[in-house]
């Protein structure tokens, strides 16, 4: 009980540091690109910080209360489903299908409380919001689909094991079409250009975030750390082959080293992204919409129908 | 009299009772009191069944004998019947106003029920009849053309029923299901073996095709579905909750029932595709059209009623590409999700009469900010939102899965798209919901609305409990349909689901879920207390708002979906059979014109032309 308990706390504890990481290397990066210094790597962590020590905050209601609480506790749970290496707390229930619900989740939360707000502009963010995840559920679908018909098994944990076996997942011309395909889908799950909708600064004022400030918009901030996190991983553990290590004797530098191979792993996600989100300007929802029906959705379905044969 | 007589006929007999006497209070009691017999003795005979028996009984009447037997598939779905039919009773016993509806409310129950317990063909066709009547004669109260819609085309799908009745009963010479049954396998067998069957490959396709139609319109199966989204709303939404809870869950029993009584026959007559039956891939690809086409629709409704409609047809689709499927584990599945689906939704119907009765308005425009008017019914309505959306640990959750798992593990790819792409539309269509209804500013004819009444809020009361105990403990449904299959398909505990590719706990899920929670409530107590603001205290780009500004975006919340799809949303198959409906009138008046001309010579010159056919003929 009491080492669930610890184990729990210390992936958490990872988890959001690495996730304000990679929220602060987002910024670098994007300066850099940009010809510019940037702030410094903790900069994320210092505003959530600043965020949640506000003197005053505001509310609309219980359920806006609620909707950021919720958000931020499916979040977590999300995580805690995900196999982290050799740490991981609930592999063995950690089913492709689940995650991928587990991952969409925090969104009920924070469209739940953005519209108990009553703020228009948080209406319109919300319809973008929900047309963006209609958009891409498509191909997420079929990548998930050509994953389950490969491999046979719908444990995350199961797919990590059978990489180490036989390569990873991307080496295989249908997966890699998944690959390919769900990679087009982090973009938006991301919420980076150029399927920035539903956020849309400088567009609709933030979208769902507009009323947000002080503690809430700081536990939304750790929500995102945390989801980003959780995004990137489940993405290595499905297509990048996970990275379990078992080359040492002892358990703690076998664990060290795979959540290292893991760390670059999602490094290299999170940067594809970046350079993508980076250099594409933002498309208009009804773009966005018929774009993920038309090439991720024929590449996904394409993989999915190969991993079938 | 025997017990399966009273839990058919309970329902009826109240009705009638409540519809002679028709005094306020009498008949509401009377009304809850026929589901109530009927549940109470089914979850009397839950011993019998449970232990492998079988209760049966047959009437002799009007030179027919008519078979019913209790098995644990008709016990699954009489249950069902049983529970939504008591909540959505409770339900109209704050909202229907006279003994009329009560009558035909309890005569579509039993109707209903006889379908799901009757154990031969024809009593099942006359059960079907009935439960189609009651279900008409409450529409038509509210709305003649919406009813006469539903009317014309259950009358359709009966009729193929009978035909296909016809056509099985000519050959086998029984109505009964088993001496049905045996006729069809022993014809299997000879087929396979290469022998002269007594039912031709014709025969089969057209059987088949009758029933597809038969089932299909009932269940709401794409493009047969244009009846309900007029039906589910134009009446009293308190017996929606049936009407769509139970009543569309007969076109599913129907296509469960085909597949025992024939699918053998039907498998060696038709082939396979991919390792399915290919009569089942057809009802299990039209069921993913009906998923996607039921969501999209039920996302572009201004009216609250009609977004629920569609979304019944959309989620019907699953239990549709489930039990076509057809594998032991994906019937389950479907079976599963009809139980969890009668569940939510009739919990939705419910919270939509309360909305309806307390408000007195159904469209989007002239609703907003009920949460805190309406918290019990806003609570029941969240807990709906939450299984239907397929939120863990809903038990709305746990079927979905099963159907996911169940048709990917089959290698059917495109279908599984299909589903995921339903499980999103479902979200987006109940956020419209929630942000229209529920949240955002309130219009002020709304300030004095009160919360749901108490028989109402009971009911809702029963539904919400039953998807949050069914979603933490899926065990405790899987286990009860792992018994019609007769082994143990979904393996695990009460609180898990072990289906070999996959697990899942809802126990567990609860608890981290809970953690999870906790730990983010801890932050948000940590940090400095929130001051209560006015909706209008908002922003919007700087300016000052007052209440005169509408700030919810209330009209055609999904305006660029409706954009991005107006190719096909200009295909209507309900103007189709609109067009169909005229050509078949203007061809009536022709023929009366032409036919029935009153001209005096044109009748002898008919009589003439029958005398020269005769002729011919040679009599």
């Amino acid at each position: 009980m009491f080492e669930v308990a610890l184990k729990a706390l210390l992936i958490l504890i990872y988890g959001t540091l690495v996730g304000f990481l990679f929220m602060g290397i987002v910024r670098k990066v994007s300066a850099r690109i940009q010809r510019r210094v940037g702030p410094p790597l903790y900069q994320p962590i210092l505003d959530t910080i600043k965020l949640l020590s506000k003197e005053s905050n505001i509310t609309h209601g219980r359920i806006y209360d609620f909707g950021v609480v919720f958000a931020l506790g499916a979040t977590i749970l999300a995580l805690f489903f995900i196999p982290l290496a050799n740490v991981s707390l609930l592999r063995s229930y950690g089913d492709l299908i689940l995650i991928s619900f587990l991952l969409e989740i925090p969104m009920l939360g924070i469209m739940f409380a953005a519209m108990s707000s009553g703020n228009p502009w948080a209406g319109l963010g919300a319809q973008r919001a929900l047309l963006t995840l209609l958009a891409i559920q498509v191909p997420l679908g079929f990548a998930i689909v050509a994953l389950g018909e490969f491999y046979g098994t719908f444990s995350t944990y199961g797919i990590v094991m059978a990489q180490q076996n036989s390569g990873w997942s991307i080496i295989h011309p249908s997966l890699l079409l998944a690959a390919i395909a769900y990679d087009i889908v982090l973009q938006a799950m991301f919420g980076k250009e150029p399927f920035d909708i539903m956020i849309a600064p400088g567009e609709i004022s933030l979208g769902p975030m507009v009323e947000f400030g002080g503690k809430h918009m700081g536990l939304l901030q750790i929500q995102h750390a945390i989801a980003l996190f959780a995004e990137t991983l489940f993405f290595s553990n499905i297509f990048l082959g996970g990275g379990v290590v078992s080359a040492f004797a002892s358990p703690v530098l076998n664990a060290v080293a795979s959540l290292g191979i893991l760390l670059i792993k999602q490094l290299a996600v999170l940067m594809v992204a970046i350079f993508i989100g980076s250099i594409f300007p933002r498309f208009t929802i009804d773009q966005a919409a018929k774009f993920y029906w038309k090439w991720p959705t024929i590449i996904a379905a394409l993989g999915a129908i190969l991993a079938s044969l | 009299m025997n017990e399966l007589l009273i839990i058919i006929f309970a329902p009826l007999i109240a009705g009638v009772l409540a519809w002679w006497l028709d005094v306020r209070g009498i008949r509401e009691i009377l009304g809850v009191a026929g589901p109530a017999v009927s549940l109470s003795y089914l979850v009397k005979l839950y011993t019998t069944i449970d232990s492998g028996g079988f209760v049966n009984y047959t009437v002799n009447l009007g030179g027919f004998s008519f078979n019913f037997a209790l098995t644990q598939l008709s016990w699954i779905f009489g249950m069902i019947a049983g529970v939504i039919g008591l909540a959505a009773a409770l339900g109209m016993a704050s909202t229907s106003k006279s003994g009329y509806e009560w009558l035909f409310a309890l005569m579509s129950l039993t109707g209903v029920l006889g379908v799901f317990l009757s154990y031969d063909l024809l009593a099942f066709f006359i059960f079907w009849e009935i439960m189609t009547f009651g279900s008409f004669m409450m529409v038509l109260r509210y709305n003649r053309s919406a009813s006469l819609k539903y009317f014309v085309l259950s009358v359709i799908g009966a009729y193929a029923m009978l035909l296909a009745i016809g056509l099985i009963y000519a050959r086998v010479g029984s109505f009964s299901f088993v001496d049905v049954y045996r006729a069809f396998a022993q014809d299997a067998a000879l087929g396979v073996a290469g022998g002269s069957t007594v039912f031709s490959t014709f025969d089969m396709a057209a059987i088949f095709g009758l029933l597809l139609v038969a089932f299909g319109v009932k269940a709401g199966l794409f493009p047969l579905h244009v009846w309900a989204p007029d039906a589910y709303s134009e009446t009293n939404q308190s017996y929606t909750a049936m009407f769509s809870g139970v009543l569309s869950k007969a076109g599913v029993y129907g296509f469960i029932i085909l597949y025992m009584l024939m699918g053998y026959r039907l498998v060696s007559a038709l082939g396979t595709f991919r390792g399915v039956p290919s009569f089942g891939y057809l009802i299990a690809f039209l069921g993913g059209l009906t998923i996607i086409v039921g969501g999209l629709l039920a996302a572009l409704q201004e009216d609250i009623r009609k977004l629920f409609a569609y979304s019944s047809i959309s989620q019907v689709g699953y239990v549709l590409v489930a039990v076509g499927v057809g594998s032991a584990l994906s019937m389950e599945a479907g079976v599963y999700h009809a139980i969890s689906h009668a569940l939510f939704k009739g919990l939705f119907f419910l919270v939509v009469a309360a909305i309806v009765h307390r408000t007195g308005k159904t469209e989007f425009k002239d609703m907003g900010g009920l949460a805190e008017k309406m918290p019990v019914t806003f609570a029941m309505a969240f807990v709906a939102i939450l299984s239907l959306a397929g939120i863990p640990p809903m038990v709305g959750f746990a079927s979905k899965w099963l159907i996911f798992e169940a048709v990917i593990s089959q290698n059917l790819p495109i279908l599984g798209g299909m589903v995921f792409f339903g499980s999103a539309i479902g979200f987006v269509y109940l956020i419209r919901f929630t942000y229209a209804v529920w949240f955002g500013q309130r219009p002020t004819d709304l300030e004095d609305t009160r919360d749901a009444p108490l028989p109402l809020a009971i009911g809702m009361g029963i539904l919400a409990l039953l998807n949050v105990v069914f979603g933490i403990a899926p065990g405790l449904v899987a286990g009860e349909l792992n018994k019609i299959i007769g082994k143990e398909v979904i393996g695990g505990t009460i609180w898990e689901l072990d289906i070999g590719v996959g697990r899942y706990n809802g126990l567990l899920l609860t608890v981290w879920l809970i953690v999870g929670l906790l730990i983010a409530a801890i932050i948000y107590f940590l940090g400095a207390k929130a001051r209560r603001v006015p909706v209008t205290d908002t922003y919007q780009s700087g300016n000052p708002v007052t209440m005169e500004y509408n700030l919810t975006i209330r009209r055609d919340f999904f305006r660029p979906l409706r954009e991005a799809l107006s190719f096909w949303l200009g295909i209507s198959f309900d103007d189709l059979y609109r067009d169909v409906a005229k050509a078949t009138e203007e061809f009536a008046d022709i023929l009366r014109r032409y036919v029935y001309n009153g001209n005096a010579q044109s009748y002898a010159w008919y009589l003439g032309i029958i005398l020269l056919i005769l002729a011919i003929w040679g009599v």
